[in-house]
């Protein structure tokens, strides 16, 4: 079932949550909301399953208009952040407990109540778990309980609210995985809340990117990170250097720090302020003809097949910059101590003095 | 926790067990004492005595009104408060304290001014309905239900503040009905809770003394509950028939602890069981 959300605004006292929100969801896709906390994320995921009225606007399921439907009749499948287990009943009852709510004629008997509980247990690899209350259960296997109960009914609508939030890394991966798997198994259309951008991007068909109540992009993982829509967007996707300086048209400059750009004439001559990607700048011993940016290591961390360094600028700039290395590119590198080192950028995003996003530039 | 160690820590201790022998145990040792003085016959023949079986009579009755009603009256309470945000919410929790606050003879007078024979409300009742309600089992129930509505709200709220909603949410989420999720999540969520709050009421309804004896009017046999006939008793130099009935109350008051104290050890196995991690 599609989910069509219409100029949904919300406001709680004098804050607006939620300003004049559009979205379209199509069905039996994967959606992940992503902001900061504090963008309406959850508000908007909230006002989708009935928990909370909107001011205005309207909420469609297949171009039927839900808005002033009850919760209990959405028939949406709904995960709390806290799980919201119900903590005296045992997991198997836990489960069964929508089925059990249905009224007397729809309502399941004993037995098939009871195969229905076990295949969802199945489904969710919890079966040996049935008689075991919410407490004894951990982090994980709460969740997927949780999740359980909310396809108990076959919701045509699955809304998960920072589904991992309070999982550890190692857990959260390996639930993550499994989330996207079960979602190819029985593909129902399904919103999720993150404020974690690496859950979004490996989980989500479409990520709606959200910043104080207003949706910034709406993409493909692939397209929010390779083009971004808005410089928050940049920001808000995986870890930036901002580098500061001047622009005449041809070099930027700062400080003892120099570089040659060709922007076509699209940046003008000025204030201009470069962020760079991480992954997207390498080191040398030396400057090359288009840069010369001398930077001084500071620290190093080896992890898997990444070596992320913290590099602090030698007379330009302040602060400390990160550039992340693939480990063969680092040992061929091997620096001596308190050697002056040379950042190699390969590609740079501009942003105007007024603060939006110019175009992508590599160094001349 | 620790063991003690120094003396002044085992004098702590000593201090506090003497303080309560001599403050809470001895006394209720010497009510049954002294009602056994003159042996079990006499006991058994005030015990039987009509005044005696009308008091009990009279007290659980009260009491059998009171818990019920402060229990549905409580439940509410705790419910408004905790679920949904209003203006004079806040008013309100303080306003549940009223009872605590204020001396229950004063609360007995308060009701005697307004439901009394020359009382607004009062008059008007005898005007029109010839009902009588101070002097009366009425006014004994109104002024029990009055100075005891807080237990049951004051034990809920806090645990129903920090349970949240959440659950009910989900219930509902399910299609459950209001009333569905609030018999199969919040009422097996709070029961423990619940029960205890009606265990504190049922004792201050049993042991009630000054509100009550403002509005009861003091007729023998009609109108005194056991706090009232222990008085009445001691009065007219009955120490035996005095003692008889605080035995009674005693008895009450012992068997009220043992609730509360299953109840407190059945909470606290619950949550030693449920932190129990595989």
């Amino acid at each position: 079932m599609s989910i069509r959300v219409d100029n949904i605004r919300k406001t709680f006292g004098g804050f607006t949550a939620l300003d004049n929100i559009s979205l379209n969801v199509p069905e039996g896709e994967l959606v992940g909301l992503l902001g900061p906390s504090g963008s309406g994320k959850t508000t908007l995921l909230r006002i989708i399953a009935g928990l909370e009225k909107p001011d205005h606007g309207h909420v469609l399921f297949q171009e039927r208009d839900v808005t002033t439907l009850d919760v209990r009749r959405r028939k949406v499948g709904f995960v709390f952040q806290q799980y919201a287990l119900f903590r005296h009943l045992t997991v198997a009852d836990n489960v069964a407990f929508g089925l059990r709510m249905l009224p007397r004629a729809e309502r399941p008997g004993r037995d098939a109540v009871r195969a229905r509980v076990r295949e969802l247990l199945e489904l969710v690899q919890m079966e040996s778990m049935a008689s075991r209350y919410p407490a004894q259960l951990s982090g994980g296997q709460k969740q997927r309980v949780a999740l359980a109960r909310a396809l108990a009914l076959k919701p045509e609508v699955l809304l998960l609210d920072e589904p991992f939030g309070a999982l550890d890394a190692k857990v959260r991966k390996e639930l993550r995985r499994w989330l996207r798997h079960l979602h190819e198994q029985i593909s129902v259309t399904s919103i999720f809340v993150t404020h974690d951008q690496e859950e979004a991007m490996e989980v989500s068909d479409q990520v709606v990117v959200m910043s104080q109540g207003q949706i910034e992009q709406i993409g493909s993982p692939l397209t929010v990170y390779e083009q971004p829509a808005s410089r928050f967007v940049f920001d808000f996707l995986g870890h930036i250097n901002a580098l500061e300086g001047l622009y005449d048209g041809a070099v930027w400059q700062s400080g003892d720090a120099r570089l040659r750009l060709d922007t076509h004439g699209a940046c003008p001559d000025g204030a201009l302020t470069l962020y760079l990607r991480p992954h997207e700048a390498t080191l040398a011993k030396t400057p090359n003809d288009s840069a010369h940016l001398p930077v001084a290591l500071t620290a190093r961390s080896v992890f898997g097949g990444t070596v992320t360094l913290e590099l602090e600028p030698r007379g330009w700039g302040d602060g400390v910059l990160e550039v992340e290395l693939d480990r063969d590119t680092w040992d061929a590198l091997s620096p001596g101590r308190d050697e002056t080192l040379y950042l190699l950028p390969r590609s740079l995003q501009t942003v105007t003095c007024d603060g939006d996003l110019g175009p992508r530039v590599a160094p001349a | 926790m620790n063991r003690p160690q120094k003396w002044h820590q085992w004098a702590l201790i000593l201090t506090a067990i003497t303080a309560v022998v001599v403050l809470l145990v001895l006394p209720l040792v010497v009510i049954f004492a002294e009602a056994f003085a003159q042996g079990s016959g006499v006991v058994l023949e005030n015990l039987t005595s009509s005044d005696m079986i009308n008091a009990i009579q009279l007290t659980l009755i009260v009491a059998l009104i009171t818990v019920p009603v402060n229990l549905v009256f409580g439940v509410l309470l705790a419910w408004c408060v905790t679920r949904y945000e209003f203006r004079g919410r806040k008013l309100l929790s303080t306003l549940i304290d009223i009872p605590f606050a204020m001396s229950p003879v004063v609360a007995g007078l308060c009701y005697l001014v307004v439901y009394g024979g020359q009382g607004l409300v009062g008059q008007w009742l005898d005007d029109q309905f010839n009902v009588q309600l101070m002097f009366a089992l009425p006014g004994i129930v109104m002024v029990t239900v009055f100075v005891t509505c807080p237990y049951v709200a004051r034990v809920l709220i806090p645990l129903m503040q920090s349970q949240g909603t959440e659950e009910e949410e989900a219930a509902v989420l399910l299609g459950a009905s209001g009333w569905q999720a609030f018999w199969y999540v919040t009422l097996p969520k709070i029961r423990w809770a619940l029960l205890y709050g009606v265990v504190l009421t049922n004792a201050r309804a049993v042991g009630e003394f000054g509100a009550v004896s403002v509005v009861s009017g003091l007729i023998r046999g009609e109108t005194l509950t056991l706090p009232l006939l222990i008085q009445m008793l001691n009065e007219d130099y009955n120490t035996v028939g005095a003692f008889t009935a605080a035995g009674l109350l005693g008895a009450m008051a012992l068997v009220t602890l043992l609730l509360k104290t299953v109840l407190e050890w059945r909470q606290s196995n619950k949550l030693n069981a449920a932190e129990e991690t595989p």
